[in-house]
């Protein structure tokens, strides 16, 4: 039997890997992540602006602001602590239209005296400008129209400085463990998490609708009758769940390989780019987030793996009470909407912090391998919940095995949908 | 010996079987008969251990039907049983494997059978691409590509021309005479007359008539008298024990209850002119089947 259970999965695999489909699903993979990775060098190839530094023409009629201004941006810059990123100015006695005639991407500051409010501006531009800048520009005009205030206050210059000098929060975390450094790493993972899951999230739909397309052909051909005359319903599902889960687990390791070409690509081509994901994983692994990820990676991956089975046999035992694919396209439904509900809920649990409910969702086997990692890398939860959550996994998929191989025994060998309820509760019974 | 005692089974309340009891010898060909629903699909599927009898017990050569036995059945089944996106090949070796074959074998057993059947070059060809009576002929390759001990078809005549049927037939004596326990059923019941010794008939569930086609036959007392000639048709409907009388094709087909009532006809017959032939024939064994189970065999 075992022979035939590992011919079962060879044959299995085959089907999934040696076709078009699985050929163009990964050319097109291969396409989106290393063109993700390499964004701002596509959109600077078409003529965009990203991550470019916005020039702004600054006409002074005040003949004092400009410098003011210059020394607000710089501190600006210091506070965002985005060197590259800010404004870059530039003082003209041009016109706007003969500025924005030139350069259609930049933008013209007109600064003129105002008797009740200090100074006045005009900020003068082709097009829309986005909300982050403009709230930018208007932080920094605000600091330029306060500073002159306080200038024209006759307080001493020290003083003076004292005030303009932008605050500093020191942070004290009481938690020895944690590191005021890390904190920003942390939130940084908290944010980038939820993209690394979404190829976990899209997998898993890809597994469930894999074993139900497979199961649902050969009940169709009726080839099922064939082969569990020769084979039991378990080996049958044994090989399904075991196929299904090394093509996921071969699918993640093709996107890992498109992802490290994307990165090769990007720092053989792009080492000038202001995105320098290179030096942020850098940095990311000089701190101490390293020595989290070496327990969060392999427990993440446990409860991964053991998910992708749990859904496995879910979908399978499903898929043998179908006896077509609309029918199994209606029936996987709600299967996607938990797995849905948990990837929303892991990119939303920084709201969510501190909220019992939620560190109880992440024990609940199917959503726990997106919710509990995510919350592990908050710090909401500690390795202790996510072994229960391993645990509780482990839990559900025996007893998926114990009671769902009744309803697979008979669901597979069933060509009608008549009674059908009736018929895998009393299945269930034994 | 393929040997089924007293076999019930119950889906829920409703009785598909209902104490079912034959024996088929190694060489013999068995006829399993009866209309849509009379029980024939879920023998099948006891015999080749899917379904678990309710009660009673089905062994092959002694042995209970399970997993290590099932790899010396084939199985034709009534619907097209292929995995229609594979190539025959690929096809062989998935059923041949799961047969506990080797590849090599199957590969070798494969070419064999595919030449018996003229369709070498379908080989490397998927299933979805082929004709339906082409599909047939590869439904039920697979069927005997592990020669077995214990072969068991469902309508294996479906979709084919009389010429492939021919093939076909000459393939099934052949395994019958190597060996093989063949058991048949066929909406054709003049193939199952060409081919069964032994058959029984299945009526909700029931054996309603069994035993040696020749004895079935020669106990069912009704028989029919053929003439060529020219008679007096309503002299003979009058005699008592006549069933019916009909012209067909210049050739008059004369139904009796009985033997007892030839004498008479024949007083009546030789007294017409032209008179070519009379012969007293045995009845078909679909007059049989429609006596006995009260309807026609749906096609």
């Amino acid at each position: 039997m075992m022979n035939k259970l590992k011919f079962l999965t060879k044959i299995s695999l085959q089907r999934k890997t040696n076709n078009k489909w699985f050929l163009i699903a990964n050319i097109i993979f291969a396409i989106l992540i290393i063109s993700l990775l390499n964004i701002d060098s596509i959109v600077s190839f078409f003529g965009g602006d990203f991550d470019k530094t916005q020039i702004i023409y600054v006409k002074d009629n005040t003949n004092k602001t400009y410098d003011i201004l210059k020394m607000q941006n710089d501190n600006y810059k210091s506070i965002i602590k985005e060197n590259e990123n800010a404004f870059k100015l530039e003082k003209t006695s041009k016109t706007e239209n003969e500025i924005i005639k030139k350069n259609n991407d930049a933008w013209y500051l007109t600064i003129d005296i105002d008797k009740n409010n200090y100074i006045k501006a005009t900020l003068t531009t082709k097009d829309y400008v986005n909300t982050n800048d403009y709230t930018a520009i208007s932080t920094i005009l605000n600091n330029v129209k306060t500073y002159i205030a306080i200038n024209e206050s006759d307080i001493d210059q020290n003083e003076l400085s004292k005030i303009s000098k932008p605050l500093n929060i020191k942070r004290n975390i009481l938690d020895k463990s944690k590191k005021a450094e890390s904190e920003n790493h942390q939130m940084l993972l908290s944010t980038i998490f939820p993209i690394l899951i979404l190829p976990f999230f899209t997998l898993t739909i890809f597994l469930i609708q894999m074993i139900g397309a497979e199961i649902n052909d050969e009940k169709a051909t009726r080839s099922m009758e064939i082969i569990i005359s020769n084979v039991s319903p378990k080996t049958h599902l044994f090989s399904k769940v075991i196929a299904s889960n090394l093509f996921v687990l071969l699918e993640a390791f093709l996107l890992v390989i498109y992802a490290l070409i994307g990165f090769a690509i990007r720092n053989t081509y792009n080492k000038t780019s202001p995105l320098d994901i290179t030096s942020a994983i850098n940095s990311l692994l000089s701190s101490d987030i390293i020595n989290n990820l070496t327990y969060i990676i392999p427990l993440a991956l446990i409860l991964m793996i053991l998910t992708f089975i749990a859904y496995a046999i879910l979908a399978g035992i499903l898929a043998s009470m179908t006896t077509n694919t609309e029918d199994f396209q209606q029936m996987q439904m709600p299967i996607v909407i938990i797995s849905l509900v948990g990837y929303y809920l892991a990119m939303m649990a920084n709201v969510f912090e501190g909220s019992i409910f939620i560190k109880i969702l992440s024990f609940i086997p199917f959503i726990s391998a997106i919710l509990a990692p995510s919350l592990l890398i908050l710090g909401q939860i500690g390795i202790l919940e996510v072994i229960i959550a391993i645990i509780l996994l482990i839990i559900s998929i025996w007893a998926l095995l114990k009671y769902g191989m009744r309803i697979y025994k008979v669901g597979i060998l069933n060509y009608s949908s008549k009674n059908l309820w009736k018929k895998m509760f009393k299945a269930l019974k034994g | 010996m393929l040997k089924i005692e007293n076999v019930t089974k119950f889906y829920g309340n409703f009785k598909a079987v209902d104490n079912l009891s034959f024996k088929v010898k190694p060489g013999e060909i068995f006829g399993l008969l009866g209309v849509n629903g009379a029980g024939k699909t879920t023998t099948f599927r006891m015999i080749v251990g899917l379904l678990k009898p309710s009660s009673g017990k089905i062994t092959l050569d002694g042995h209970f039907i399970d997993y290590n036995i099932t790899d010396k059945i084939g199985f034709l089944t009534e619907e097209h049983s292929l995995l229609t996106k594979l190539t025959v090949k690929q096809q062989a070796i998935y059923y041949g494997t799961l047969k506990n074959m080797k590849e090599k074998d199957i590969i070798t057993k494969l070419d064999e059978l595919l030449k018996k059947f003229k369709i070498e070059e379908y080989k490397d060809k998927k299933i979805k691409e082929l004709s339906k009576g082409n599909m047939q002929k590869i439904q039920f390759i697979m069927a005997i590509i592990n020669t077995p001990k214990l072969l068991i078809l469902d309508e294996p005549f479906s979709g084919l021309d009389p010429f492939n049927t021919e093939m076909f037939k000459n393939e099934i004596k052949l395994l019958a005479k190597n060996g093989s326990i063949i058991i048949f059923s066929s909406h054709r019941l003049e193939h199952v007359e060409l081919f069964c010794k032994k058959l029984l008939v299945l009526k909700n569930g029931k054996n309603i008539l069994s035993g040696s086609l020749e004895d079935i036959k020669h106990k069912y007392r009704k028989k029919n008298i053929e003439v060529i000639g020219d008679i007096d048709e309503e002299k003979i409907k009058q005699i008592k024990g006549v069933i019916s009388v009909n012209l067909e094709n210049n050739k008059y087909q004369i139904k009796i209850k009985d033997e007892s009532v030839i004498d008479e006809v024949f007083n009546i017959v030789k007294k017409g002119k032209n008179i070519s032939k009379f012969s007293v024939e045995q009845p078909s064994l679909n007059e049989i089947f429609i006596e006995k189970v009260g309807e026609t065999y749906d096609e």
